[in-house]
């Protein structure tokens, strides 16, 4: 049997396919997918409430907001269920004894998210789009490279699930995984105080130190979301979102690494 | 005859969640399992049977000891691609049907789409699923889920075969049925290695067995070997003599009977029955046959490991049979 490259990705398509099908077909997702779509529709509803010239504000901003809301709503719960149910199921005793590294199966439950988080993405940004036609919006130029920027900041909560899913419970996992959400939603915030030298980050002390660490170690989310820039009609470009795929991919292949690390060494019992 | 399976004083320790205790699950394990054969790996539930299996399938890692399958080691994936596994009652994925269970597996094989199509039908057919092969397994019975999993260890055409408890949950006509299937794979030159506590189907399908009780071998050798010598017994058939009424009193005779019109037949002590030959011959008798007697397989089991319960844990090293090569 060759060991080579085709023969890794040909298993971790394996998984990954098997995870689409198993989305697919859960009710729960479904439900969420659902859901998602009601949320995006129902902006057309709040854009009503606005005052008239803010209507187009509220629609784009909302829609964005609550797309990638879901997304991450969906990236935490399915990453953090998924790896466990197989444990807690024992549905690995069949899979892992198989010619599959460990590495493989946790590479493929990702490629596998990925893919339901694209497919859920279409089916939210359908819904958006129809809901800014609906109300004779015209659709901002940075649309797709906003989408594919809220399906990177998914794919990263993704993996950071994944990781903590490998070694904790889908409950500790996902409450980490959301604290890392947070704080890296909050990354700008916390340099940007760090900056102005006011209130508990001015002065060296355990608070800076903390925030420091923040800054250096958790993934800044910030560069994912372009809402702002859709508003005020800014232009995204490919380059930068390029940059933020990579920034992306960089901290995705980190947490999946630690994560297959932990899972590797770990003893079904 | 070739070695497919070496296994080296495997020990496995586990550590309870707070307290740490020290859990020996496994303790020394060795054997060897040779290509061909069906190797039956016997213990009372807690045994450490299934430990001992999740350490040649590399679900868990052992804490000291060695591992030797196909010329590798459990992890090799090269290894892992000529091993067929039923892990004990085996969990699926119940939103697929059994068609799709095996077409994931298949992939993961790399098996080529033609005849991985082909083989899945030919494999639901023969577990007789064939059926049923467009139904979500989360509406199969508990016997039918038992054949998904015999299908999906056979899905590779595997050298090895490696069966937890192929049997729990199968009514008789199903487990006849699995049995058949165990024979048939011998044919064709498979090797399996097969955990049960069922000693019926071990004793008529295996060539040689493991005894495991408490994470320690108390037997290992052929079924001939182990259920003759375990029974410190032999039995003489003699001719020309009548009266058995003399011949139970004499030393190391256990149980004497009349056979037939003119033979009698008489069980001792195996170290006695030179000694009872001679008299025999002397008393003008003739000897038609002297046999080492054959205990059950489940009087074995059951003195290897029911009546050792009531032994201190420290005596078990002191059963240990050894290796069986």
């Amino acid at each position: 049997m060759k060991n080579g490259f085709a023969d890794s990705i040909r298993r971790t398509f394996a998984i990954a396919r098997n995870t689409v099908l198993e989305a697919i077909r859960n009710r729960a997702f479904l439900g969420m997918g659902i859901a998602a779509f009601g949320l995006v529709v129902s902006s057309i509803a709040l854009s009503s409430l606005a005052v008239r010239d803010q209507a187009e504000r509220v629609l784009v901003d909302f829609g964005l907001a609550a797309t990638s809301l879901m997304e991450i709503v969906i990236a935490i719960t399915m990453g953090v269920i998924l790896v466990f149910k197989e444990i807690d199921r024992k549905t690995f005793y069949l899979v892992l004894p198989k010619p599959i590294r460990r590495s493989e199966v946790i590479a493929g439950k990702f490629v596998g998210l990925l893919g339901v988080l694209g497919a859920s993405l279409l089916l939210m940004a359908a819904g958006w789009l129809i809901s800014l036609q609906v109300k004779g919006i015209s659709i901002p130029a940075g649309v797709p490279q906003a989408l594919l920027l809220v399906w990177a900041q998914a794919a990263l909560i993704t993996s950071v699930a994944i990781f903590f899913s490998s070694f904790a419970s889908p409950v500790l996992s996902g409450v980490f995984t959301f604290g890392v959400f947070m704080v890296g939603s909050s990354v700008t915030v916390l340099q940007e105080l760090m900056q102005a030298r006011k209130g508990m980050l001015a002065t060296p002390g355990p608070a800076r130190l903390i925030a420091e660490g923040a800054v250096a170690v958790f993934p800044d989310l910030s560069v994912f979301n372009v809402g702002k820039e859709l508003i005020l009609r800014i232009p995204v470009t490919w380059e930068y979102v390029g940059a933020s795929m990579l920034y992306c991919g960089f901290y995705c292949l980190f947490f999946l690494a630690i994560g297959a690390l932990v899972f590797q060494r770990r003893d079904f019992s | 005859m070739d070695e497919i399976i070496r296994v080296e004083n495997l020990s496995k320790t586990f550590r309870t969640p707070f307290r740490r205790k020290r859990v020996d699950a496994v303790s020394n394990v060795s054997f060897v399992v040779r290509r061909g054969e069906i190797f039956g790996f016997l213990g009372p539930n807690g045994a450490g049977k299934t430990t001992t299996i999740k350490m040649l399938t590399g679900l868990i890692q052992p804490t000291a000891g060695t591992v030797s399958m196909l010329g590798g080691g459990p992890a090799d994936l090269s290894v892992r691609a000529r091993i067929g596994f039923l892990p004990e009652q085996p969990y699926f994925y119940d939103y697929l049907t059994p068609v799709e269970l095996l077409d994931v597996f298949g992939r993961i094989f790399g098996i080529p789409a033609r005849i991985r199509k082909e083989r899945i039908e030919s494999l639901l057919t023969q577990v007789g699923l064939f059926e049923a092969r467009n139904r979500t397994l989360r509406k199969f019975s508990k016997g039918m889920l038992q054949r998904t999993g015999i299908a999906q260890a056979l899905l590779n055409d595997p050298e090895l075969v490696i069966l937890d408890e192929p049997l729990s949950g199968l009514d008789p006509v199903g487990r006849k049925e699995v049995n058949d299937l165990i024979a048939t794979l011998r044919q064709q030159g498979k090797t399996i290695f097969f955990s049960s506590h069922i000693l019926a189907d071990i004793e008529r399908l295996c060539d040689r067995v493991v005894i495991l009780d408490r994470g320690v071998t108390k037997a290992a050798g052929t079924l001939s070997e182990l259920l003759t010598s375990d029974s410190g017994e032999r039995e003489i058939l003699a001719g020309g003599i009548t009266d058995v009424s003399g011949l139970n009193g004499l030393d190391g005779v256990v149980r004497c009977e009349t056979y037939g019109t003119d033979a009698v037949r008489i069980v001792c002590e195996s170290a006695a029955s030179d000694r009872l030959v001679g008299t025999l011959l002397r008393a003008g008798g003739t000897i038609l046959g002297v046999n080492d007697r054959r205990i059950s397989l489940e009087q074995l089991f059951v003195s290897r490991t029911i009546r050792e319960k009531s032994c201190p844990a420290t005596d078990n090293e002191g059963e240990v049979r050894g290796v069986s090569e």
